[in-house]
């Protein structure tokens, strides 16, 4: 029971930072990209509410604005690789034999690379807006899935009701939407929610790296770019806010995954 | 038995070999621009169809994609990388410049994180319910939701800027000489960022191993026969550490992604800094050389790993796999 209102907690702020991201244009007290030369560098006050960065800008209003940017990303690539990882992980699973094997060992070698090392090869040949980056991690990004789906694909595909199913001549692909998908769907989804989560730290990785997402772009990881310099003049408000939004973001992300996993170990067991 | 399962690690191995020059090669295939045109540069325009033709044939850049990869692998195991499009140095040079900085890096993390992850793991695992293990739970969650770099910003804000106990950049000081202490000195922030940013992690799986080790049915049994405490105690160690370094091994990988950023972070001049550069000025020979030597890294690191499982694991050596 506790545990539940722990979930819901962490569900609310989850929401609360998605939604104020996703209304940033109405919520945003400034013009994200406004300069006011006469207030570069203020502390966080009234007028400012966490304080504006070295060009003027306020930094409240960029968090939210980049915040779109940052889950954009993400939803982009965590759907793309869902998609392409319950694809592979579904035939690897479904049809086994010599082919599930060699899909196997093709994964692991994937795992086996840096997922880092793969995004930012890709990055280099064909970096540009914030959609190519959403397709290169979407792209890069669905092996866990895939094993995941094809660990749950060989689990059920064992079952009575599929039996039945096959017995009863139901089509192959009411079979595999209908009854794997639908089955293996709590244990896709926490993957899913632990992308995502990567998704983010990619983003904000190489945006901070400066091979992200371009720096005009106001992303939590491109004000972080920035705002290395300013740590050294001492406004830290620049630096402390993306990352504290990064952090209770992914911190949600894990709390709601690791509450759902209980539930469904616990659902299991019984 | 032993044999068998060596040599499917090795397999792997090679599998994984195998795609990483795959990806490496088409770094380089799929870089834009011509590659007549880089050597010949602007001369290329004066030159008719014919001369083009045998320019490409003489570069291999007429034969199809495969074969042009089997002569790039070809060169490239006899440790022809090619030369950096910069810097004008034989790639293979540069990188074994880089390479025994990162191995330093990974490697002294690598050693500090065993040493703590083990010690508070199995503390925490040992004590079910007590403080320390509902905290170790608790902060390796939070410190998993920490973006590296930040935690490094951080760190560099507090130890370089304002105290001054260590410097925020670079491997050696200009005064101090290069000497063991001075790269000590050097290394410590980006080992501890990379540290903190995975000690929880690690010490929460070996709590786990060590609490589901501690319910088994041998644990119950010889405490029901009066076995001394200490002599379960060990027991139970050795068989969650089994699980244990087969996960430390299995996050290896994840280590020299993170190196990337902390390398770039602290200015520590290996092989994960050598790669966000050369992505920054498209220097895409540099690029393909850093990705394949991270790879070969990568699958050497494992298998040495593979073989401490099977020292420490007696399942392995006598044949009984369960895997």
């Amino acid at each position: 029971m506790k545990s539940r209102k722990m979930l819901f907690f962490w569900l609310i702020i989850l929401a609360i930072i998605f939604v104020s991201t996703a209304f940033s244009s109405f919520l945003a007290p400034y013009e994200p990209n406004s300069m006011d030369m006469n207030s570069i560098y203020a502390a966080p006050s009234g007028d400012h509410l966490l304080g504006t960065d070295q060009l003027g800008r306020d930094v409240l209003s960029r968090l939210l604005v980049g915040g779109k940017v940052t889950l954009l990303i993400a939803v982009v690539s965590v759907v793309i690789s869902t998609i392409i990882g319950f694809i592979f992980g579904g035939i690897s699973g479904y049809f086994g034999g010599v082919l599930d094997i060699v899909m196997m060992r093709l994964l692991e070698a994937f795992l086996t690379i840096p997922s880092l090392v793969i995004v930012l090869a890709f990055q280099a040949i064909m970096r540009g807006s914030v959609w190519n980056m959403a397709v290169i991690m979407g792209l890069t990004g669905w092996f866990v899935t895939a094993r995941i789906v094809r660990s749950e694909f060989m689990r059920l595909k064992d079952s009575e009701f599929v039996h039945m199913a096959v017995m009863f001549r139901t089509p192959m692909w009411k079979i595999l939407f209908g009854h794997l998908l639908r089955n293996s769907f709590p244990a896709i989804f926490v993957v899913t929610l632990f992308n995502f989560a990567g998704a983010i730290f990619t983003e904000v990785s190489l945006s901070f790296l400066g091979i992200g997402v371009p720096p005009a772009t106001p992303s939590w990881g491109t004000m972080l770019y920035s705002a290395q310099t300013d740590l050294l003049v001492g406004a830290w408000w620049i630096g402390l806010f993306p990352g504290l939004i990064i952090f209770f973001t992914i911190l949600c992300l894990q709390f709601i995954g690791e509450a759902l996993k209980k539930q469904g170990g616990e659902r299991s067991h019984a | 038995m032993i044999a068998k399962w060596i040599g499917k690690r090795v397999i792997m191995g090679t599998i994984v070999l195998i795609v990483v020059s795959f990806l490496s090669f088409f770094i380089l295939h799929a870089a834009p621009g011509d590659p007549a045109a880089a050597y010949y540069g602007g001369n290329l325009q004066t030159l008719t169809t014919a001369e083009k033709e045998r320019i490409a044939q003489a570069f291999g850049l007429d034969k199809p994609v495969l074969a042009q990869y089997a002569i790039w692998l070809r060169e490239a195991i006899t440790g022809n990388l090619g030369y950096s499009a910069k810097e004008g140095r034989a790639v293979s040079t540069i990188l074994l410049e880089k390479l025994p900085n990162t191995l330093q890096l990974v490697g002294i993390t690598l050693m500090i994180l065993a040493i703590i992850s083990t010690w508070f793991g199995l503390l925490a695992g040992m004590k079910e319910g007590s403080l320390l293990d509902r905290g170790l739970s608790i902060f390796s969650i939070a410190s998993s939701a920490v973006p590296s770099f930040w935690l490094g910003i951080l760190l560099m804000m507090i130890f370089s800027v304002q105290l001054g106990w260590f410097p925020s950049s670079g491997m050696s000081d200009v005064r101090g000489g290069g000497g063991i202490a001075d790269r000590l000195h050097h290394i410590f922030l980006p080992v501890a960022v990379l540290v903190l940013s995975h000690v929880g992690i690690f010490a929460r799986f070996l709590q786990d191993c060590v609490k589901s080790e501690s319910k088994s049915y041998y644990v119950q049994v010889a405490r029901a026969n009066g076995v001394a405490e200490q002599e379960i105690r060990k027991n139970i160690l050795r068989n969650a550490f089994i699980p244990y370094v087969n996960y430390v091994g299995v996050t290896i990988p994840s280590f020299f992604g993170g190196s990337i950023v902390v390398e770039s972070l602290f200015g520590w001049s290996g092989l994960g800094q050598l790669l966000v550069k050369s992505v920054m000025v498209k220097d895409f020979p540099l690029l393909m050389g850093g990705v394949l030597i991270i790879g070969v890294v990568v699958v050497v690191s494992l298998f040495i790993i593979d073989v401490l499982m099977v020292v420490i694991n007696p399942k392995l050596r006598r044949g009984v796999l369960r895997c």
